[in-house]
């Protein structure tokens, strides 16, 4: 072998794959965080459910939070299942 | 005794209590027998039957007092002008002390008889009765009342006079130390006579004494003055000026009223510094050109006491920095030029600092007027077309600081220039331009592992968001999360290749970047391909990516990648670190000495811009050959067989991790643009809350909401006005030329 590979460091970058650009319920997009968060990213994730529709993780808990009989999708009246 | 009011024969039991009234007031022995008799007499003839003879005591004791002190004045006179003072002194201190007894001798007739006719305090204070001149007094207040008329009235003239001439003759240095206290007693007996008054009760003293006394001091320091401005030069006239203020500050202490001590001090420095004041204002510039500190400390002192002194100061005090600022700034060259300027900003700002600290006790005021003479060094602009470059070398300053590259520099060190590069900051108009760059910077830094220490970057970051604000900082921080965050998934990468049980066949770590955080410019990426070596390694990392991460897409930015080689094809082995494009071109000659552009080029799928930069990178540093000057397509590339370095551990890609102008003009440019979105959503903002609003107004409001972060100009705002007016935001109201209106 001529020339071999000891170490190599990669660099990259990750971005959120949603339908939208924007959070449905706060409105603000997913690049940033949802209003009650500081620093987008790991601290403040999104959920999809199995409708497709997708939120801030914290928006959507609080919107299901906020329902007392049956928990919908707030974008198409589904039942709200999170996706696996 | 019995205390059941009787019978009482006034004369004769008065002519014996004036016998002991005499014997008190003139501080003769009295046994103590004779003052209980006498004392029970008072009562006595308070409560005689059948009528009480209170009245009639009072008005005997008022007459007997009356010519008594009458007597003394004649007495007084006698002894002849030249020793008025001193025997008027005398007849006081045993008057009034002969006073103080002879009231308490009464104390029945006070407590019982007069107090109950008095007014009250309250009456006295508030009610807008003239006092009864008829009113009796108690004993102690009629002694001062008789003191005052008989012996005061006709006195006065003269003794104020003795007053003020011994009084000059202190200040001459001539005073005799025996005189002062009676000069003081005599002062003092005026306070007296009349402090049993509850209203206006120094009228008296500040009538015949203050009066005059002010006026003849003001006269003497006029003329001190003048004659002191004959004979000295300024830091003369300063030394003798505060040296008379102290001296008359304690000169009234040793003989003045307390209420009088502020009144003599501003008499004296109105004549010697505010009749003066132009004088003294025309030395200023000279004094702060040279910075003599010892002037500028009496200077400061004298000027701060009277209004208008000091703003002139301040000024050329600011003035001074200023120039010497900026002679320091524009005089800067050379290499390092970022470190000189913030290092000779720092000492400027310290020297100041530190003089002002000394000489004018931290004023607030000078300091405000050192920061805004290091402002306005700070963002001075040589061409003013041209933005200044501090921020940028302020940011410049920084990786210079955080770099491993700061050698020779114990990490304390290190670690104390940085906070104080803090105080460069603060001086910053253009934050946003500063923030830019230094996010640029810490970028490098941080993906390249060139930080010197993680605790230091996040401690500038600290630093930063402390001066600056969260918002400020933010991206900072998302970056330095980033880095942090990369440490644990790598950890948890390599337990799942080891649960997998595959190997890499390289050593593998990787940063994980938030796409938004990072001011990495789109324009470097091109299209790779992965070399074999590698493939595995992108894949793995992907496969376990996914599987954690939801909903997340990865982009490799080979661009910033890198590596380590190990060459076996040379005498010594080395140990190269490259980047993976430059890795990628080596690898290529595993199988053979010599290629050509072309071919490469088609494998890796780099594009022309990429390429050519790199296989230039590897040409400067001789490990490979090329056939022509320039590199094209036909160009063939051979493997240095010959290749010898000294170091067998070394790295190539620090050309290309430099700086280049072109990015320095990509981050202003970045800057503008972003300005001009912060300048239209400001503008949005307002408009949306106010709905309708003058174009001077909307300025205004503009200027003071960027006002922390950069300063925008006016010609920048109407731009933005302009755009929002095209994209519909707002509108010009149809009856005003210089009016907007917000679209909803």
């Amino acid at each position: 072998m001529k020339v071999t590979i000891k170490s190599w460091t990669g660099v990259a970058t990750w971005r959120w794959v949603a339908n939208d650009d924007n959070c449905g319920i706060c409105r603000m997009a997913f690049d940033g965080c949802c209003p009650d968060c500081k620093l987008p990213g790991d601290d403040c994730p999104l959920v999809w459910g199995q409708c497709s529709h997708c939120f801030h993780i914290h928006c959507i808990m609080k919107w299901l939070n906020s329902q007392q009989v049956n928990h919908q999708c707030p974008m198409c009246r589904q039942d709200w299942k999170f996706k696996e | 005794m019995s205390l059941k009011p009787k019978r009482v024969n006034f004369n004769e039991t008065w002519k014996e209590l004036q016998e002991t009234v005499k014997c008190v007031i003139t501080l003769s022995n009295v046994p103590r027998s004779t003052w209980n008799d006498r004392f029970s007499d008072v009562y006595s003839l308070c409560v005689a039957y059948p009528e009480p003879l209170a009245d009639r005591l009072y008005l005997e004791t008022k007459q007997f007092l009356d010519n008594h002190v009458k007597n003394l004045l004649e007495k007084v006179r006698s002894n002849g002008k030249a020793n008025l003072l001193k025997s008027y002194y005398q007849a006081w201190s045993e008057y009034s002390l002969g006073i103080n007894y002879l009231h308490r001798l009464y104390l029945y007739l006070n407590q019982q008889h007069i107090k109950k006719q008095k007014l009250s305090e309250a009456e006295i204070v508030y009610g807008n009765l003239t006092p009864d001149t008829q009113e009796q007094m108690e004993i102690g207040e009629l002694g001062f009342e008789i003191w005052k008329k008989n012996m005061i009235e006709p006195l006065k003239e003269n003794l104020v006079n003795f007053l003020l001439e011994g009084i000059h003759e202190d200040r001459l240095g001539e005073g005799n130390p025996n005189t002062a206290e009676i000069i003081k007693g005599v002062i003092q007996s005026f306070v007296t006579v009349e402090e049993y008054k509850k209203k206006e009760n120094l009228l008296l003293y500040q009538k015949i004494f203050e009066t005059p006394f002010l006026q003849a001091s003001g006269e003497y320091y006029k003329q001190e003055a003048s004659r002191l401005l004959q004979v000295c030069d300024v830091s003369m006239y300063m030394e003798r000026v505060t040296q008379r203020l102290k001296e008359e500050t304690l000169r009234s202490q040793k003989f003045l009223h307390c209420s009088s001590f502020d009144k003599v001090k501003e008499k004296c420095e109105q004549h010697m510094i505010a009749d003066h004041l132009q004088f003294l204002h025309g030395e200023c510039k000279p004094m702060v050109q040279q910075e003599r500190k010892g002037d500028l400390t009496y200077m400061y002192s004298l000027l701060r006491s009277v209004p208008q002194g000091i703003p002139l100061l301040i000024n050329e005090m600011l003035e001074h920095i200023k120039q010497q600022g900026l002679q320091c700034v524009t005089s800067l060259k050379g290499e390092n030029i970022y470190c000189q300027f913030v290092e000779s900003m720092l000492t400027l700002h310290k020297k100041y600092k530190d003089m002002i600290n000394d000489v004018f006790s931290g004023d607030q005021s000078f300091i405000g007027a050192l920061d805004r003479a290091c402002s306005s060094v700070i963002n001075y602009r040589i061409n003013p077309k041209v933005s200044s470059r501090s921020p940028e070398m302020l940011a410049k300053y920084c990786d210079f600081l955080l770099k491993k590259s700061a050698k020779g520099m114990s990490e304390a060190e290190i670690d104390d220039r940085l906070a104080q590069s803090i105080t460069v900051f603060k001086y910053i108009d253009d934050k946003d331009v500063f923030q830019k760059f230094y996010s640029r910077m810490l970028a490098k830094r941080l993906i390249h592992q060139q930080s010197q220490s993680m605790d230091a970057e996040e401690a500038m970051i600290n630093r930063l968001k402390e001066a600056c604000g969260y918002e400020f900082t933010n991206k900072f921080q998302r970056m330095f999360n980033d880095i942090t965050v990369s440490t644990d998934l790598n950890n948890k990468f390599s337990a799942y290749l080891k649960s997998e049980t595959v190997d890499l066949g390289i050593s593998f770590t990787i940063y994980v970047l938030q796409a938004g955080a990072w001011p990495l410019g789109q324009t470097s990426i091109t299209p790779f391909a992965v070399p074999q070596e590698l493939e595995k390694s992108v894949q793995m990392f992907e496969k376990f990516y996914h599987s954690h991460f939801n909903g997340r897409r990865l982009t490799w930015l080979h661009h910033l990648c890198q590596g380590e080689l190990k060459l076996g094809y040379l005498k010594k082995p080395y140990q190269v670190t490259m980047q993976t494009f430059q890795m990628a071109i080596l690898l290529l000659f595993e199988k053979t000495d010599s290629l050509n552009c072309k071919e490469i080029q088609d494998t890796l799928q780099l594009n022309t811009e990429q390429f050519n930069k790199h296989v230039t990178s590897l040409l400067e540093s001789k490990l490979l050959h090329s056939s022509t000057q320039d590199v094209t397509p036909e160009t063939i590339l051979k493997l240095n067989l010959e290749y010898s370095n000294k170091r067998t551990k070394f790295r190539i890609t620090a050309a290309l991790q430099r700086e280049t102008p072109q990015e320095v003009e990509q981050t202003l440019s970045a800057v503008d643009e972003d300005r001009k979105l912060y300048l239209q959503a400001a503008i949005v903002r307002i408009m949306k809350s106010r709905k309708m609003l003058k174009h001077n107004c909307l300025i205004q409001e503009v200027l003071s909401q960027s006002k922390g972060t950069f300063s925008p100009s006016i010609s920048m705002i109407k731009k933005c006005i302009e755009a929002l007016i095209d994209k519909q935001y707002i509108e010009r109201t149809p009856n005003s030329a210089d009016e907007y209106s917000y679209v909803a």
